[in-house]
């Protein structure tokens, strides 16, 4: 029987300073068998032990088209992520999961893909983006819209210039407060809906974010014409197992570490608070 | 409750069914009693001050370096003092008094606590006529009306809470008072606000209207009592200040609840005085049956008080000049015991030369906060014992690792006054020894030896030298669930005292006063517990620079939202707090959680309230 | 019940236990402090009881304890060690009440649906259930609302009756049958007239009962299709003192925590009991939280026992009827107490 609570042990093998107070790790299993055996889905997540502060759940931010490193970018918010923040390449954290039901790519094919990310919503983006980009003839128009509070805050820059170098990816990015080098868009991320052409019929929109961002994005998709069950989301909730067992993430009887974190916006209001 | 352990360390707890105050519940804390003492900080190993760092080192050396630097600072002339805890039991309160009175023979002994507390015990012993607050909160659970002067009783004192729930639920009416509706307030049968510091008023108001019936004439005409009405003359009575008292006149059983309230030490005894007269008017006063009951901010406090922790008591809570008591003490001791009035608490920090604290976090739980850290640095001598590591034992110069409750034995007297027996269900840690053992191996050093083999042999001297404890020993060894210390209250009529009527007038639209007297946040109790801290270090977390709580009308008023700064000025000083909008407030009351009472010590001005303009930051 | 019942003198009760306690830790309702009864292991077989109401906290820590030891973390020269606690001794826990062998039955499906709990079920896949029926209701219970009692068809591997002088015993699984055997000529089988008897104390104890007094399916209704008014979740917070009470000692309650305890320069990653009643139980990192309010955390936990919702997930109601939350509630918001108002649709305290 597996053991449902056991971390695999990994070594940090990249940090990468994305904003003052956000950080990208990539990891290894310590053990060869681990990392060759380990299988996860964008949108799924991993509990990460960071060895005397506790476990922590974080989505993954890498796909599994690029299965070297797994990379989670972690924002300092207490005790546990402080800890992260102070630890280098070599050192060892622990890794259970992969949790969660992650995105239905298959289902995604041949569609128009549209990702919304804001601010730190960007990370369980990342890896469904690079997936998508790994498979790029499967699916039809990919646009990612992403902002954040300031330049300083947005993630991924390197990416950004990646993506937007491409010319089989419509990528626009847009602050809510422009600093003095900033000649890009300036306005939060609704305003980017008109920039670009929407089709509501033939597109899945995948939606990350701050809860306020994602309530005002999902309303101007949904008058756009956007179907419930073509807005696709994740929730967090606090979190102790990942594994469907503690109730801490119940939400009426879904669990979001099972039955999420992935969400169609049709799913979460049918969930009963 | 019990404790249980595994391997030496405790990992659960379970509620005892029978017992006759808890009945088989426990409160949140209760319920996660047995994290602290294993997932604490424990102190394991005596630690002594070397080129500004604590290091280990035997139980010997330490003890040495106490006796040497305490003994040191007596010689030359220096202060020392003594500082019990309501986290300690009897015997150790017992044994910090006797450390100071007996063996260092100074009068700076007290606990930081205890001044919310006993002053309220003694303003009620001058109407009761020495009486120490009786009743139990089964008395209380049975009564048909009951006056509560709140704090938030469901999460100070929830077993207090549980008496009234249940007494309402059989029909009992419940009168509040308070500057707050909390929970218990929602359920009042009436709730009489006020503002903060004025509780006292207000029960001098139902006095009056009690002592103002000409019809209902009090029988027996008590002594005093028309010195008493004339005292209270002046006062307005309403019409719902005479129903509170035809309620209370009309019970059989009538009991009465008081949480503390921040204040000088003169007032709270004044209420305790004024609640004491309330009680006797309306004819409760030692009534058996209706409970007369201080709550006391935490655990031990009432038996720290009556072991005579307290700058001008002796064990029994006996007065410094009674001789009777005095003598008592000296028989025990061996040695007279020192009859100076000393420094309270807070005064004795930073002033004293040489301190020894026992089991508190002086930073926790002081007014000052932590001012009274920064004081400690003047402190020449400070050693410290507990069971867990604190701001206090980092700040030490000789630390002494002790058991916690749960791998102690010795007694505690709760509200009620019942003594109950504490077991150990755990070994303490590492080279941690009980709390009576340190404290009578301390005193032994500084000369005043005596042999306990056990925590019973320091009952049976507690016995000997406070009355009221007279037989305990035996009775709590046979007893199942503990025994009344203080007899039952002889029949005697209580003697009533004219009541001060004084109003603080508040020239300011708003009052600004400290949310309670105690902040279990920074209790190891809690702190240590990984289930019960989570609330409180999220708190800290979101509000690093404090709040201040207001309801939604005042901050509509000033123009402000919930979470935007506000700017409080006072006659003595200005502080920038986040408001915190907080429906249940009076008008014109502003609240600071006890926990951030240092952002406000500037606007207080040492006060426990001060009337506040507050405006809103541009 | 299986066939196969049989029956054991009283008088042969002690080297029965005798013989357990040799290949099993034996856990069973003893005398604690001042009258109190409690469950235990077992020194002795005199230390059982078999007249007593039940115990106020419930065996489910003997399978899932206050603090479950999960793993230790070590670091050495290799970097971190990992090692599983794992505790799989053979325990039988005796004299259970019918209400809280159901509870374990419960906990062990939680446990092992969906992804099976390893830890959970190499402990509790080794204790074997012992049952004593009851033949009088306890002050507090309401077993026969939820189909938990007083005498059980399944769920437990020995039902034990007691008839006077001896007590019957009926298998009601492998284990249950092993056991028997195990014991050889302390029992015989059970001849009619004692079948008899168990099934005249069945009859009668269910009369002693009564009426249904806590109607789980008109709740189940109401509660599944929110059909309860907010305002009748917020009169109940007013009750309720949040003390967690009901999550800890009841015996289908099994939420918990995982934390690392440092202890001797490693660290114990432990499993805990939680509460749905603690404030901090749904609060997030970033300092919001869902169930801010008592009057949801409430709700919830209504939700998690009651609803259609779960009762499809689970087979059952989260409610065995021990009473239990009605004695530790510090408030007055226990089961039978808000089911009524549920029903009821009013709340009066």
């Amino acid at each position: 029987m597996d053991d449902l609570f056991l971390p695999r042990v990994a070594r940090i093998a990249l940090v990468r300073d994305e904003t003052p107070d956000t950080k990208t790790f990539g990891f290894r299993f310590r053990d060869p068998a681990d990392q060759r055996d380990f299988r996860f889905l964008p949108g799924q997540f991993l509990e990460l032990s960071v060895f005397g502060f506790g476990e922590a759940p974080f989505c993954f931010a890498s796909s599994p088209t690029r299965p070297e490193l797994v990379e989670v970018t972690v924002r300092r918010t207490g005790q546990l992520t402080d800890a992260l923040h102070a630890l280098g390449p070599g050192e060892e954290v622990g890794v259970r999961g992969p949790c969660g039901n992650g995105f239905d790519l298959p289902s995604a094919q041949g569609k128009d893909l549209l990702f919304i990310g804001g601010g730190i919503g960007l990370p369980p983006l990342r890896g469904l983006i690079w997936n998508v980009l790994d498979e790029r003839e499967r699916f039809g128009r990919v646009t990612i819209l992403y902002g954040a509070k300031t330049p300083t805050d947005l993630v991924y820059r390197d990416e950004l210039r990646e993506w937007a170098a491409r010319g089989d990816v419509e990528l626009l990015v847009t602050v809510d407060r422009a600093d003095n080098g900033w000649d890009g868009n300036v306005g939060m991320v609704p305003t980017l809906f008109d920039k670009t052409e929407l089709r509501p019929k033939t597109t899945l929109a995948y939606v990350c974010g701050p809860p306020v961002m994602i309530k005002f994005v999902v309303q101007d998709l949904l008058m756009r014409g956007f179907g419930e069950d073509a807005i696709i989301s994740t929730l967090e909730r606090m979190m102790q197992c990942g594994v469907g067992k503690c109730n801490h993430c119940a939400i009426g009887h879904r669990y979001v570490c099972r039955d999420g974190p992935v969400f169609t916006f049709r799913q979460i209001k049918e969930l009963v608070e | 409750m019990y404790v249980q352990a595994s391997e030496g360390r405790p990992v659960g707890v379970a509620p005892s069914e029978n017992h006759p105050v808890s009945r088989g519940k426990l409160c949140a804390r209760g319920w996660n009693a047995h994290e602290a003492p294993a997932w604490g900080e424990r102190l394991t190993k005596p630690l002594v001050r070397r080129g500004g760092r604590l290091e280990p080192t035997s139980w010997e050396n330490a003890l040495e370096l106490a006796r040497a630097s305490l003994t040191t600072l007596l010689e030359g002339g220096k202060s020392v003092g003594v500082l019990g805890s309501a986290r300690a039991t009897n015997e150790e309160n017992y044994l910090a008094a006797r450390l100071a009175r007996g063996a260092l023979q100074t009068g700076n002994l007290d606990s930081c606590l205890r001044a919310t507390y006993q002053p309220f015990m003694a303003g009620i012993a001058v109407v009761a006529d020495g009486r120490a607050p009786a009743g139990t909160l089964a008395d209380v659970e049975a009564s048909g009306c009951i006056l509560v002067l709140e704090g938030d009783l469901a999460s100070n004192h929830p077993q207090a809470a549980h008496a009234v729930i249940k007494a309402i639920k059989a029909g009992a009416k419940l009168i509040t008072v308070g500057c707050a509706r909390t929970q218990l307030a929602r359920l009042a049968a009436l709730h009489l606000p006020t503002l903060p510091g004025e509780r006292a008023v207000l029960v001098a108001s139902l006095i009056a209207a009690a002592t103002r019936e000409s019809a209902g004439a009090l029988e027996p005409s008590l002594p005093g009592l028309e010195a008493l009405r004339a005292s209270v003359a002046a006062l307005t009575a309403g019409d719902q200040l005479r129903q509170a008292v035809t309620w209370l006149r009309q019970a059989d059983r009538a009991s009465i609840l008081v949480a503390p309230e921040g204040g000088p030490p003169e007032r709270v005894a004044r209420e305790g005085t004024a609640i004491a007269t309330l009680a006797a008017v309306t004819g409760h006063l030692g009534r058996p049956g209706s409970a007369l009951l201080p709550l006391p901010a935490r655990g031990n406090l009432r038996g720290a008080c009556e072991m005579g922790v307290a700058p001008d008591l002796l064990p029994g809570m006996a007065p410094l000049n009674d001789a009777s008591a005095v003598a008592r003490v000296a028989r025990a001791w061996g040695r007279a015991p020192a009859l100076a009035t000393g420094l309270p608490a807070e005064a004795m920090v930073g002033t004293v030369n040489g301190l020894v604290v026992v089991a508190e976090d002086l930073s926790a739980v002081l007014p000052a906060g932590q001012h009274a850290l920064e004081a400690l640095a003047e402190t020449e001598c400070l050693v410290v014992l507990d069971a867990f590591v604190t701001p206090t034992t980092r700040a030490a110069h000789i630390v002494l690792p002790i058991a916690s409750f749960a791998e102690s034995e010795g007694t505690t007297t709760n509200l009620e006054g019942r003594v109950q027996r504490v077991r150990p269900a755990a070994l303490p840690p590492g080279d941690a020894r009980p709390g009576w053992q340190v404290l009578a191996e301390l005193s032994a050093v500084l000369g005043l030896p005596r042999s306990y083999r056990s925590a019973d042999d320091i009952l049976r001297e507690i016995a000997k030298v406070v009355p009221a404890y007279d037989g305990v020993s035996e009775r709590v060894m046979d007893e199942a669930w503990g025994t009344f210390a203080s007899p039952l209250p002889a029949d005697r009529e209580p003697t009533l005292q004219p009541i001060a009527t004084d109003r603080v007038l508040f020239a300011l639209p708003a009052v600004l006063a400290l949310d309670g007297v105690f902040d279990w946040g920074s209790d190891p109790l809690v702190s240590f517990s990984p289930t019960l801290c989570r609330d409180h270090v999220s708190r800290r977390k979101l509000y690093p620079s404090g709040l201040v709580q207001m309801n939604k009308a005042d901050a509509d008023g000033i123009g402000v939202r919930q979470g935007w700064p506000v700017r409080l000025i006072s006659a003595h000083g200005e502080a920038v707090l986040p408001v915190v909008l907080r429906g249940e407030l009076e008008p014109g009351v502003m609240l600071v959680p006890y926990a951030f009472r240092e952002l406000v010590t500037g606007v207080l001005g040492g006060r426990s309230e001060a009337p506040v303009r507050a405006e809103k930051v541009q | 019940m299986a066939n196969g019942a049989r029956t054991i003198a009283k008088r042969n009760v002690a080297h029965w236990l005798a013989a357990l306690m040799r290949r099993a830790e034996v856990i069973a309702p003893v005398a604690a402090h001042g009258g109190d009864v409690a469950f235990a292991p077992i020194a002795s077989p005199e230390q059982v009881l078999f007249e007593f109401g039940n115990t106020l906290h419930p065996p489910k820590q003997f399978v899932l304890p206050q603090t479950d030891p999960l793993a230790v973390i070590r670091r050495n020269g290799n970097g971190v060690e990992i090692e599983p606690v794992h505790d799989d001794r053979p325990r039988v826990i005796f004299n259970v009440r019918s209400c809280d062998a159901r509870s374990l039955a419960f906990l062990y499906r939680m446990h092992a649906s969906d992804l099976p709990d390893g830890s959970y079920l190499a402990r509790a896949g080794n204790v074997t259930l012992v049952s004593l029926a009851c033949t009088v209701p306890c002050e507090l219970g309401f077993c026969t609302c939820c189909d938990a009692g007083p005498f059980l068809k399944e769920g437990t591997d020995l039902q034990l009756t007691d008839l006077g002088e001896h007590l019957l015993a009926e298998p009601g699984s492998d284990k249950g049958f092993a056991l028997l055997s195990e014991a050889g000529d302390l029992f015989r089988p059970a001849r009619p007239e004692e079948t008899g008897l168990r099934i005249e104390l069945e009859e009668r104890a269910k009369r002693l009962f009564g009426e249904e007094t806590c109607h789980f399916a008109s709740a189940m209704r109401r509660i599944s299709t929110g059909r309860v008014a907010e305002k009748l979740w917020e009169a109940m917070s007013d009750w309720c003192v949040e003390c967690g009470g009901c999550n800890f000692v009841c015996p289908t309650c099994y939420c918990f925590s995982i934390k690392d305890m440092r202890q001797d320069g490693s660290w114990v990653r432990c499993r805990t009991w939680d509460s749905c009643q603690y404030q901090a139980f749904t609060l997030e990192a970033s300092g919001h939280n869902p169930r801010e309010r008592r009057a949801d955390r409430i709700k919830r936990r209504f939700f998690h026992k009651v609803s259609a919702q779960y009762y499809l997930r689970d087979g059952t109601v989260g409610c065995v009827g021990c009473g239990r939350c009605v004695r530790v509630c510090l408030g007055t918001t226990d089961m039978p107490a808000v089911v009524a108002a549920i029903r009821e649709g009013a709340w009066n305290g």
